[in-house]
């Protein structure tokens, strides 16, 4: 049972990992450009 | 603080900076794939796995190749490990690692930290060792190079594309870097007398008359890229003090050298890529800073000793017959200066293999490996986390530096704006937070609390210093935390997984948006990254951030144990 629950949190942390990626691209995408010289 | 210690230190020193250049210009010749030697074996790994070598892979394909090989591959262990017990290679039938130990284990190996909350001579079968843990030892080196390197692409692209292929890095840097590497050094720590082989454990008599049971094993070739990965897990529970690991002089001193060899060539590889090798000399150097001032305080603090001796009248003054200082914990045949010229080396960078045990040290001395694995890994480093920690640190530097005079900063001639810094900073917030998260958790609940072998603010340090530890994939024990525990287990083993991907993802993003960014030329308002005002900057940032971040719980561990020992308390 205890083998599942590892399994399971090992999987779910890497696909959480793949979701911060997506999230990681918006936050940067979505970032202002204010230049200054 | 001796003569002879000082030099040994200095020895250590000169070696480091002598092999920068030779390694860096290695590094360039796997990484930009000139070295063919191994063509063969190579294409027929990237044939069977399906693997297009040509592919110029983004940032988010990068990192996605980077979690699933990860994922599978910690998976993979977590099984092999539960079922050890029907597996070859054991011949004094083991049983299966339980869940808890198997789920660490597996997240430890994964992510280059190798916390060990067992003794490797009593739980793991041979086969265990070499397949699954060695397997993690290289591949785990090879993703912190990769994304060292994928770092560098990104900064030196001059108009766009990729950041590089994580697979063929991934198989470059374990054919033509790491398995070389660690034959040669395995060569020279059999040449010194470690032990290398498959035999029985063999039964003695002490001269006591008592009975003990010696561990045999393939020890050289583990140690050897447990040092040259920064991955540190022990074959024996002893780690480096083990004298069948670590037997003479030499291999102590190869041993913590190879630690920093990679990491050093590192910079040289940076400022060769970037094309400004000045500024990977400053990267260098402050390192190097950084590293003499911690080498420095922890090797007076361990040889002035602790003064509640001096004061029942043990005699702390070094002589021809007494290393005098600390020397709880220390190995007799290494001695004080050598004891926190490791325990600083393994710390700045993510090693963790230890030839002392940390929890003795004096308050000031145990501050030193606690604060170097706070400040990030990044005095040297791990096998690429420790680059690519100072870039960004790098690159948080030139963005205070344009703050302080109006100008949009720039970094190797790209631009650094909003979304490098939000990545920057995401890299920087999160190490802080899951350690102080986790070790909170651990301060308030019963479970965690039973894990401490100390009271007071010493058994704060035994808790501050697991989760840094894990956190920073550096994998060293304060040696006085009892974490066999399905609490201590499961929360140190999401500490690394956290402390490793959740860092790696927006170091990535970096990376590809760096890559995307066109490079601009100097001009007269650009912060030069080449002086010495920059390395004093930066190496100003990497301290106040540190300080910052964890002076308080510093506070509460080992300095306010520093002050009740001058006071005559001991915890």
């Amino acid at each position: 049972m205890l083998d599942l629950l590892y399994v399971a949190l090992t999987v779910g942390f890497f696909a959480l990992m793949l979701g911060y990626v997506r999230g990681c691209e918006r936050l940067g995408r979505t970032a202002g450009e204010d230049e200054r010289p | 603080m001796t003569w002879n210690g000082w030099f040994q230190i200095l020895f250590f020193s000169g070696a480091v900076l002598a092999v920068t250049k030779p390694v860096g210009v290695y590094l360039i010749r796997v990484y930009d794939g000139s070295l063919r030697w191994l063509a063969p074996v190579e294409r027929g790994i990237y044939r069977l796995a399906g693997i297009d070598p040509e592919e110029d892979q983004s940032w988010t394909r990068y990192a996605a190749a980077l979690l699933v090989f990860s994922a599978v591959s910690m998976l993979v262990t977590y099984v092999a490990l539960r079922l050890q017990g029907h597996l070859p290679l054991n011949p004094f039938q083991r049983p299966g690692v339980v869940d808890r130990q198997a789920f660490e284990t597996a997240a430890s190996f994964t992510t280059n930290t190798n916390w060990q909350s067992y003794a490797g001579e009593t739980t793991m079968s041979y086969l265990s060792q070499m397949m699954q843990l060695a397997f993690h030892n290289f591949t785990s080196a090879a993703v912190g190079v990769a994304c060292a390197v994928a770092l560098a692409r990104g900064i030196a692209r001059r108009s766009g594309g990729g950041i590089g292929n994580f697979w063929v890095d991934l198989v470059r840097g374990t054919l033509y870097l790491f398995l070389p590497a660690c034959f040669v050094l395995a060569l020279l720590f059999v040449q010194q007398g470690t032990i290398q082989n498959f035999a029985h454990y063999v039964t003695i008599t002490t001269v006591e008359g008592a009975k003990q049971v010696l561990a045999m094993g393939p020890v050289a070739s583990q140690t050897a890229i447990k040092q040259l990965g920064t991955n540190g897990g022990g074959f024996f529970n002893a780690n480096a003090a083990h004298p069948f690991e670590n037997p003479t002089p030499w291999t102590n001193f190869l041993s913590v050298f190879a630690i920093f060899v990679v990491p050093a060539g590192l910079t040289w590889f940076y400022g060769r890529t970037v094309r400004n090798q000045r500024h990977g000399w400053a990267l260098w150097a402050a390192m190097f800073v950084l590293f003499a001032g911690g080498v420095a305080t922890a090797y007076w603090a361990e040889a002035r000793g602790n003064p509640i001796h001096a004061a029942r009248g043990v005699d702390i003054v070094a002589s021809a017959a007494n290393p005098g200082g600390n020397m709880e914990g220390k190995e007799v045949r290494f001695g004080i200066a050598n004891s926190a010229l490791y325990a600083t080396v393994t710390t700045d960078a993510s090693c963790g293999a230890v030839n002392s045990m940390h929890d003795s040290f004096t308050p000031l001395g145990g501050l030193v490996p606690l604060v170097n694995i706070q400040l990030g890994e990044l005095i040297f480093g791990g096998v690429g986390s420790g680059l690519y920690g100072m870039i960004v640190m790098a690159v948080l530097t030139v963005f205070i530096a344009g703050l302080m005079v109006g100008r949009t900063p720039e970094y190797l001639g790209k631009k650094i704006q909003s979304r490098e810094v939000r990545m920057a900073m995401l890299y920087v917030l999160i190490f802080p937070a899951v350690i102080l998260v986790l070790t909170a958790t651990a301060a308030v609940l019963p479970a965690g609390l039973a894990g401490r072998n100390n009271a007071g603010p010493h058994g704060l340090s035994e808790m501050l210093y697991a989760f840094s530890s894990v956190t920073g994939n550096n994998g060293s024990a304060f040696a006085g935390l009892s974490g066999g525990s399905y609490f201590y287990n499961t929360l140190l083993g999401l500490g690394t997984l956290f402390g490793r991907f959740a860092m790696m993802v927006p170091l990535l993003a970096l990376a590809g948006f760096l890559a995307e960014r066109r490079t601009v030329a100097e001009s007269a308002g650009t912060f030069p990254v080449t002086t010495p005002l920059f390395v004093a900057l930066l190496v100003g940032v990497i301290v106040i951030v540190g300080a910052l971040t964890f002076f308080p719980a510093l506070s509460l561990g080992p300095v306010v144990e520093h002050l009740l020992m001058q006071a005559g308390r001991v915890f």
